[in-house]
């Protein structure tokens, strides 16, 4: 057996989604609204699901409500209705987030991922 | 309709399991192709074209290999290409080698599938490289696992559908059994309800015994065009379909229903000219014991899952069997593989070649292979029919 070690480390350009990606290391929920259709996709569609291109930069609550979660050795994760985006998106959930205490919130987060968490209500 | 051209002359795989006998994954596509050479009855020469399915060059570090794979096989100076799809990958590679000679522009193409998706790298580090599989910036920085992506998709669709644990149960039993069956077999197991629910907790509801393994191995296909063939009782290519649904979860309308699989599968009846129900024998994408289900309703095998399931409609001695070799879950998973032994695995029920105890005494008309990468993201599916010389 020959091991072979290969450290690999990404310099990553967010192009396009830049504001999105931005959003999330401040806890921002940075969605697209379709010019077209008026659909709010979170995390943002570069093409609507009605086929336009055209949108504009929207910031949400944050807010959201879980609708399914999962849990397990892989972590927590759900499906969130976002306050105000059309669709679902799919989040990690703080171990501190509980369904109960719902609606959660995006949290700041870097690098860029989109966690649900309980409201810092300080 | 098409006027169907192409038939499967060879068919074979490795078997599929977790390698620890010092043998690579050239050793695995020189077996399988070898196998799939000798039952053709055609020589190296003769082979225009190799289509090479394997998911991912981090597993064993191989860029470029298709290429690599050209010259070990002795094919050099035949056109070659890799395909790749994620989990859809070995299906893909099927599909273009279908069309190149449905074209009349090749005689004969070599399919190999296959991918070290166990021994190259710590099950970890695989399971981290498949959560970039989805989009990157969303689900893939997020940390999301194929298991918890397709836990919620499940989730939805067991809601619609009054399924449940006992049912999740039944398919891994179903498909564990059949493995027992299949010397290729990575897991043949047989577990009861009590030790599938004591089984680690992975994503909720899956537990460890529900997830298909992460496997080694290969497998390989000549497809022929039917003038050229050596052999004439190799099963036609009827029908092939494939098509893609949104790669965010949460965008899909339903994200329980595998619409994909379901627009694949009514392109791939287009080109037969059947109805799903006149297929005899699946090999459906059972990455996890839901999955399969899902597949099983996206592809219009069943009206009433629930019911089918029950009367054992997918069992071997059933209307369709689902699954015979064991699925993704009994048989095991090398991802670029899995498409291209799933087609073998028809071919060979077709023609009364397969393991002897899980062989239909007669050999249904028509199998279906069906395959999809992410969570359906990716869906190709491909019908075969016994040749009437049998
Ligand atoms: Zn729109």
């Amino acid at each position: 057996m020959t091991t072979v070690h290969l450290p690999l480390e990404y310099d990553l350009k967010a192009g396009w989604l830049s504001p999105f990606v931005e959003g999330l290391t401040q806890g921002r929920a940075v969605a697209r609204v379709c010019a077209a259709c008026g659909r709010v996709s979170f995390p943002p569609l570069r093409t609507c699901t009605c086929g336009s291109a055209e949108g504009e930069w929207v910031i949400l609550s944050g807010r959201a409500t879980v609708i399914t979660r999962t849990s397990g050795l892989d972590g927590d994760f759900a499906l969130a209705q976002f306050d105000g985006a059309d669709g679902l998106t799919t989040v990690a959930l703080q171990s501190t987030a509980t369904v109960a205490q719902s609606p959660l919130v995006l949290q700041a987060s870097d690098p860029p991922r989109l966690v649900l968490g309980l409201e810092d209500t300080a | 309709m098409w006027d169907p051209q192409v038939v499967v002359t060879g068919a074979a795989q490795t078997p599929f399991n977790r390698r620890k006998d010092g043998t690579g994954p050239r050793d695995w596509a020189m077996l399988a192709f070898a196998d799939a050479v000798a039952m053709a009855g055609v020589e190296t020469d003769q082979i225009e074209a190799l289509y090479l399915a394997s998911e991912s060059d981090f597993f064993a570090l191989q860029l470029n290999p298709a290429s690599i794979l050209a010259s070990e096989l002795g094919l050099t100076g035949a056109a070659v290409v890799r395909c790749e799809s994620g989990g859809c990958s070995g299906q893909s590679a099927v599909q273009m080698a279908t069309l190149a000679i449905q074209s009349g522009l090749i005689s004969h193409a070599a399919v190999i599938g296959l991918d070290a998706s166990a021994s190259g790298l710590p099950g970890d580090k695989i399971r981290s490289l498949y959560g970039f599989s989805f989009d990157n910036w969303t689900d893939g920085m997020t940390g999301l696992t194929a298991t918890a992506l397709y836990a919620l998709s499940w989730q939805h669709f067991s809601a619609e559908q009054g399924l449940g644990p006992r049912h999740l149960a039944h398919v891994t039993q179903q498909n564990r059994t059949n493995a027992c069956s299949n010397p290729d077999a990575h897991l043949p197991r047989k577990d009861d309800a009590d030790a599938i629910d004591a089984s680690p907790l992975v994503a909720s509801p899956y537990r460890r015994l529900h997830c298909s393994p992460l496997s080694d191995g290969a497998a390989a296909l000549i497809l022929s065009h039917a003038k050229a063939a050596p052999r004439k009782t190799a099963p036609q290519v009827v029908g092939i379909g494939a098509a893609t649904d949104h790669m965010h979860l949460g965008a899909r309308s339903e994200p329980g229903s595998f619409a994909a699989k379901q627009r694949a599968m009514k392109r791939a009846c287009d080109a037969a000219g059947i109805h799903p129900q006149a297929i005899g024998a699946a090999e459906v994408y059972d990455a996890y014991a839901g999955a399969q289900l899902q597949a099983v309703a996206a592809l219009g095998l069943s009206e009433q899952v629930d019911q089918d399931l029950s009367s054992g409609a997918f069992a071997p001695d059933g209307r369709c069997p689902i699954n015979l070799s064991g699925g993704l879950m009994g048989q095991g998973a090398p991802a670029g593989a899995i498409g291209v032994a799933q087609v073998a695995t028809a071919a060979r029920l077709l023609e009364g070649r397969y393991h002897g105890a899980l062989q239909p005494s007669v050999p249904p008309e028509y199998a279906l292979a069906d395959t999809h990468g992410g969570v359906c993201t990716t869906a190709a599916v491909t019908i075969l029919r016994r040749s009437g010389g049998l």
